[in-house]
């Protein structure tokens, strides 16, 4: 009996030795020495090529002052990042000081409320300075919740020497675009390369169709859904007609937004966007990409999302207003630090007097496509719950995959977004 | 006198026995049972992991009882368990027959092969084979073409995506499976084959009275093993098809997990992770029983 209990005592003791072990210390007992120093957490989503630039940005601001000292930590998978990473940290109340975040994400947690009110710390004028699309995105309950650095833009990229070789019109209207379509799929060449997985993306590329027609998911207060109107069943129809027709592949080997399906000749067309100039100029020199405006249907009018990441302040973190400074000096000050990034993405920033100041540079290759076809339909991308993105995706996915009609697809995810409106 | 000394030779070994169990309990009850239990407290909470826990009771269970969605997961879930392990436990008996009857050179080589699959990375087999399953430009479409078939849609399909991950995770498995069948084949005594020999039974009727019946510990393991490994498969349909398309690929846990990460329902997931884990506990116990009792 004796022995039983001893070892059981053993046992706790290390039960508990692990416990502490595992939860580790938070922030403030940083042994950086000096005690006035604030150390931050800063965490986001970046491709390698664009995580030095992020590098270089928070080095410069840890030697420019010496109150608060950024530590940067990036991810380099955007799904990792955003489903795993930030919300098992914030979870176990060890999120980041400063976090970045996507249109997909933002109203999840703006609903949780961990975004602080960044209205306060933006210099005087400057918001005046953000396109009021780009802030109205970023504004929940009034109040700004986060820093939008950057826009994305969507386009039809094609193949030139592809469209020549076929004698095929580039495609102005939705009727051309699926007959090119037609035209340049082969046996080993798919015709149009459109996402296929669920998840924003999916539908970030698909409201732009919807859009050209004046098609909206929600009502204008977004309290009741309105997603079994004609324009929406349209533009369902439209895109599964692609999948049905074996033009656009079931399934993609690169990611979906990635130029490389049409760069290394697996596809003649695809919708990607701004980002998309970076990986041609750096990957695929020798490649001839063209690019126009998505097409739009009959009586319809240009329309484009504009996507983007945005930068947000931890609400519960010890030092708000330093976090919020840093995210102000590095994209709402000065302007050639937010032009450097937008040109190392090929992004748009999201503040006029920088898009002045880059003048000559979107006037450059593709990019003079995008500031003069493309930039002014742009709508900031919308935002939804998660629950409401992944409602669309599905309905999107029965269209694609010959389940149901445009028609029965849009009715099911109607009825879906609203229940998911009415269990709020 | 000489009792007492045995009575603290019995304690001493007892002690030591707990000593060298004591680094592995301590880790089963930090990242095993202490989780489970922690998974069921947090099921009893509406919890997005971002503002804090608010309780309610059994509310998710309640909810999960009208989820259609789950319980089409469940079902898929059994369906993929239904294809898999029968084939799985099929095929590498099958093959571990066929091996042990080679001779030792051959055997040694071909065991390797059946097994390189089982060393590589699940998520890297899972891309190699995504390669394989290209529908325009795939190895397995350019060979079924050569040889004048339809070309297949593989896993953008939803009549194929299940199937084809199946085929997958069985390339994966079969090798490590069919060792272990192989090691306890090799344990039966050659005597029984041979008295079978004089008696002028055939190979299947050999393999049907002997082989069979004695592997049935070895059976049993594996088919639980098995089953329990596919009720909680994840990792490869996640990299394959994320459930897609149109659903036609999500399991259960991959279900679990869009609650979980994507929509933030830590506690109706945690739910729901609590039935899966009594569904897999039931058919568990069962099969114990079953097989138990027949022996």
């Amino acid at each position: 009996m004796k022995s039983w209990k001893s070892v059981m005592t053993v046992f706790f003791v290390f039960v508990l030795a692990f416990i502490g072990g595992c939860s580790g210390s938070s922030g403030e007992s940083d042994s950086s020495g000096d005690p006035e120093v604030v150390t931050l957490n800063f965490w986001d989503f970046q491709y390698d090529i664009h995580q030095e630039l992020f590098q270089e940005l928070v080095d410069e601001y840890n030697s420019i002052q010496d109150d608060v000292k950024i530590e940067y930590a990036s991810f380099g998978n955007s799904t990792d990042y955003s489903n795993t990473k930030l919300p098992v940290a914030f979870a176990n109340k060890e999120g980041p000081d400063i976090f970045m975040t996507s249109a997909g994400d933002f109203k999840k947690y703006a609903d949780a409320g961990v975004m602080a009110d960044l209205s306060p710390y933006f210099p005087e004028g400057v918001l005046k300075d953000f396109l009021p699309s780009t802030i109205d995105a970023v504004t929940y309950k009034e109040k700004i919740l986060a820093l939008p650095f950057e826009m994305e833009l969507l386009g039809l990229y094609y193949n030139k020497q592809m469209l020549e070789d076929k004698n095929v019109k580039v495609p102005e209207t939705w009727d051309e675009l699926l007959d090119a379509a037609r035209k340049l799929s082969t046996d080993k060449v798919a015709g149009l390369v459109l996402p296929t997985d669920i998840g924003p993306y999916l539908n970030f590329i698909w409201y732009p169709f919807q859009l050209q027609q004046g098609g909206s998911i929600l009502n204008e207060d977004g309290t009741k859904s309105a997603f079994n109107s004609p324009e929406n069943v349209k533009a369902l129809d439209y895109w599964g007609t692609f999948f049905q027709e074996g033009l656009a592949p079931s399934k993609l080997q690169y990611g979906a937004g990635d130029i490389d399906n049409i760069a290394t000749g697996s596809a003649a067309m695809q919708i990607s966007g701004t980002w998309a100039i970076a990986t041609l100029d750096d990957k695929f020199k020798d490649f001839e990409a063209g690019l126009v405006p998505i097409p739009i249907p009959d009586n319809g009018k240009h329309a484009s999302v504009a996507g983007g990441w945005k930068l947000a302040v931890n609400s519960n973190s010890e030092h708000v207003e330093e976090a919020a400074d840093f995210i102000m000096w590095a994209f709402a000050e000065d302007t050639s630090r937010p032009l450097k990034w937008a040109k190392a993405k090929s992004a748009y920033p999201a503040r006029k007097s920088v898009i002045e100041e880059g003048q000559e540079y979107y006037k450059t290759g593709l990019r003079k496509i995008f500031t003069e076809e493309i930039y002014d339909s742009a709508t900031p991308e919308p935002q939804y719950s998660a629950e409401v993105v992944n409602a669309i995706g599905e309905g999107l996915q029965s269209v694609m995959f010959g389940d149901m009609s445009g028609e029965e697809a849009a009715e099911t995810v109607h009825e879906k977004i609203q229940s998911v409106l009415d269990s709020k | 006198m000489k009792r007492m000394k045995k009575n603290r030779r019995k304690r001493n070994e007892v002690l030591t026995a707990y000593g060298f169990l004591l680094p592995n309990l301590v880790g089963l009850t930090v990242f095993v049972f202490f989780p489970m239990i922690y998974a069921f407290y947090v099921s009893l909470h509406d919890w997005n992991a971002l503002s804090p826990k608010v309780f309610i009771g059994f509310d998710n269970y309640v909810e999960m009882a009208s989820d259609k969605r789950w319980w089409a997961s469940v079902g898929r879930t059994f369906l993929f368990t239904l294809i898999y392990v029968p084939a799985l436990y099929c095929l590498s008996l099958f093959f571990a027959v066929i091996l042990n009857n080679l001779k030792q050179k051959y055997q040694s080589i071909a065991r390797t092969m059946f097994l390189l699959p089982f060393a590589i990375t699940s998520v890297i087999s899972a891309v190699i084979w995504m390669f394989l399953y290209d529908p325009r430009n795939g190895v397995l479409n350019q060979l079924l073409s050569s040889l004048g078939f339809d070309k297949l849609e593989f896993l953008g399909s939803t009549n194929q995506a299940l199937v084809s991950i199946v085929v997958v995770i069985l390339w994966i498995n079969i090798g490590y499976n069919m060792i272990i069948f192989m090691a306890s084949i090799k344990e039966i005594p050659k005597d029984y084959y041979e008295a079978a020999k004089i008696d002028g039974a055939s190979a299947w009727r050999a393999f049907r009275s002997i082989t069979f019946p004695l592997l049935r510990g070895t059976s049993t393991f594996i088919l639980i093993v098995t089953m329990i490994a596919s009720f909680t498969v994840f990792d490869q349909i996640m990299v394959m098809t994320s459930g897609g398309p149109a659903s036609s690929t999500e399991v259960s846990v991959l279900y679990i997990y869009k609650q979980a990460f994507e929509f933030l329902n830590m506690g109706y997931a945690s739910a729901l992770a609590v039935i899966l884990f009594l569904i897999i506990f039931i058919l568990s116990l069962a099969q114990l029983r079953l097989y138990t009792k027949k022996g």
